[in-house]
């Protein structure tokens, strides 16, 4: 379309340029605060590059805050919630694309219509739900639901296995397979990139979850990175450059995440569009 | 939604076979996870939510009925009225814009550029990010005192604003951020969009005489309708609920009571939720609230779909 129009090309270069900047640059300013000292961190007008280079505020502010703790925390809660979804959910899913049981399509349509039901009436009952299993200030509350099936990931799965053909299924019958063992022998693995998508999101959604943490959460603890750095804010306890690196350090491992699987990143944005 | 229903038709038919029951028992089986999920955490905890909204719940002591007294009480409380205005200013300035940039970067991005991974990877960095992490990024720009917005205003000789803690700014702050931070997310979105359109309607366009800015009005923004409708109805149940941004801009520590800005500028009904139920504890008065917000969503979210036959084209 655009081969006849090179000024197009032009304008198509120029303006996502200038679009990356903007998306960048506030990026690499926060980096420069985070290698600041306390006092060029708080002088105004404020100066761009940091002077000196002060590297040790990564280092130092996971020694003064309960770091590890927060870490471990929220590493607790990603992998838990990440197993808990790809198995669940790709269970349920397998059921609603290969099996004919009573009402499975008007339960479908449910799991669908719950996908676009927003979650804010029922947080309050969960919550006193969780209280009265004496689950407060606990992680469990942050990732139990995932091991019962999350609409969106049933709804993606779904498809996937929609997508495989009937012979692997009659195939695995003949030889005596349960419906069980044709789900996690045939086609788990050959769902593989949606599994792997799934993940991906998962694990996003869970690493940076603030709404949850906050109301389930009450000892320092037991709080995950989010709000843990949340909590020292504005606190004068930390010197805010070192809390700004230690923001920057909780990017890292979803960053390492982003860097190996852009492109599950790219298909999940692109499902969550379809529904 | 359609593309579903025909996947639903197209699945044959149960026929009577010898191991039917075997299999339907299997079936009921493996859902049955999420069967629990919706009986106890959907159904169960939204019939729980209504009944605390007509009830007097301070968690401590069993709810006590009080019929509409919380209902009553909430549309005579002025921090509703607020809450519900900066909710409906937020979703205005947000949507609109939103939807509009990323429409514009997916069709920049739509063309055989170099480097496009690069860029595609640059507007994915914020949507990849924690609030708390975009929460210092802002400060780099917007903070009062550190941030570059005023230093660059000072250069152009205007006075340094307050931007977050200024109860005119932290709306339209907000929404910046925010836009900025979900673009990229909205643009992947649109980029799909844009790959089903077919490339004979602009060669047929240049044919004409059309050039890029007729094309783009003429025939991608009729033939995206589809996907411009989709993300105009996610942003806006988005916007809406939005909590974690508001929390954790205009809060600066997890005490609860202390969000919401200078003169809760920017208290919106979420938070307005939060504050009454997690940090007063009125259960009953929070799940109000929550219902409130919710069929205010609903109302709005109907008629986008009543509206969209006047602006969506279908081919």
């Amino acid at each position: 379309m655009q081969r006849r129009f090179p000024l197009s090309k032009i304008a198509g270069y120029l303006f996502v340029i200038i679009s990356s900047l903007i998306m960048f640059v506030p990026f690499l300013t926060t980096i420069f605060n985070s290698l600041k000292t306390y006092k060029q961190y708080m002088q105004f007008p404020p100066e761009w590059l940091p002077d000196p280079v002060k590297w040790s505020n990564y280092t130092q502010v996971w020694e003064q805050a309960n770091f590890s703790s927060y870490t471990m925390n929220s590493v607790i809660v990603a992998v838990l919630s990440v197993v808990g979804t790809l198995l669940s959910s790709s269970m349920v899913a397998f059921a609603f694309a290969r099996l004919r049981f009573p009402f499975r399509d008007t339960l479908f349509m449910i799991v669908l219509g719950t996908m676009m039901i927003p979650g804010i009436v029922t947080i309050i009952p969960q919550f006193i739900i969780f209280k009265n299993l004496g689950l407060l200030d606990s992680l469990a509350p942050l990732w139990i639901l995932e091991w019962l099936g999350q609409p969106f990931a049933i709804f993606l799965m779904r498809q996937a296995f929609l997508s495989i053909p009937k012979d692997y299924e009659e195939a695995a019958k003949l030889d005596g397979c349960n419906p069980l063992q044709i789900y996690w022998k045939v086609f788990l693995p050959m769902c593989k990139p949606s599994l792997a998508t799934l993940a991906v999101f998962t694990f996003m959604g869970k690493w940076n979850e603030i709404l949850a943490p906050i109301i389930y959460l009450i000892s320092e603890e037991h709080f995950t990175l989010p709000i843990g750095i949340l909590s020292l804010r504005g606190q004068y306890k930390t010197d805010d450059q070192l809390l700004v690196a230690g923001a920057l350090i909780s990017l890292i491992p979803i960053l390492i995440v982003f860097l190996f699987a852009e492109k599950y990143f790219v298909e999940g944005s692109k499902t969550s569009g379809l529904k | 939604m359609l593309e579903l229903e025909k996947q639903l038709k197209a699945q044959p038919k149960a026929k009577k076979r010898k191991w039917l029951d075997g299999e339907g028992r299997w079936g009921l089986l493996l859902v049955s996870p999420y069967l629990v999920h919706f009986i106890v955490f959907v159904v169960g905890t939204s019939f729980a939510s209504l009944y605390f909204s007509f009830s007097d719940y301070d968690i401590l002591n069993p709810p006590k009925w009080t019929g509409l007294d919380n209902y009553e009480k909430l549309f005579q409380d002025s921090l509703f009225y607020r809450a519900l205005w900066n909710t409906v200013y937020f979703t205005l300035l947000y949507v609109p814009a939103k939807t509009f940039l990323a429409l514009l970067l997916a069709v920049a991005l739509n063309q055989k550029l170099k480097g496009l991974k690069l860029f595609r990877m640059v507007h994915f960095l914020p949507v990849i990010s924690s609030w708390t992490v975009i929460a210092y990024v802002a400060d780099a720009i917007f903070n009062q005192r550190i941030g570059f917005a005023n230093a660059v205003l000072a250069k152009f000789g205007v006075a340094p604003q307050s931007w977050l803690i200024d109860e005119g700014w932290v709306i339209p702050v907000l929404v910046v951020v925010a836009i900025w931070k979900s673009v990229g997310y909205m643009m992947i979105i649109f980029l799909a969009g844009l790959q089903g359109i077919s490339s004979e309607l602009y060669e047929a366009a240049s044919i004409d005489g059309a050039n890029a800015w007729q094309k783009f009005w003429r025939i991608t923004v009729p033939m995206i309708s589809g996907t411009t409708f989709l993300v105009v109805i996610l942003n806006t149940i988005y916007s809406f609920q939005n909590f974690e941004q508001i929390f954790v801009m205009t809060g600066g520590s997890t005490e609860a009571g202390s969000t919401g800005g200078t003169n809760n500028a920017s208290l919106v009904l979420m938070l307005l939720m939060f504050r009454q139920g997690f940090s007063f504890y009125k259960m009953g008065y929070a799940s109000a609230i929550a219902w409130v917000l919710f069929l205010i969503l609903l109302v709005i979210t109907l008629i986008q779909f009543k509206l969209q036959k006047k602006w969506v084209h279908y081919d």
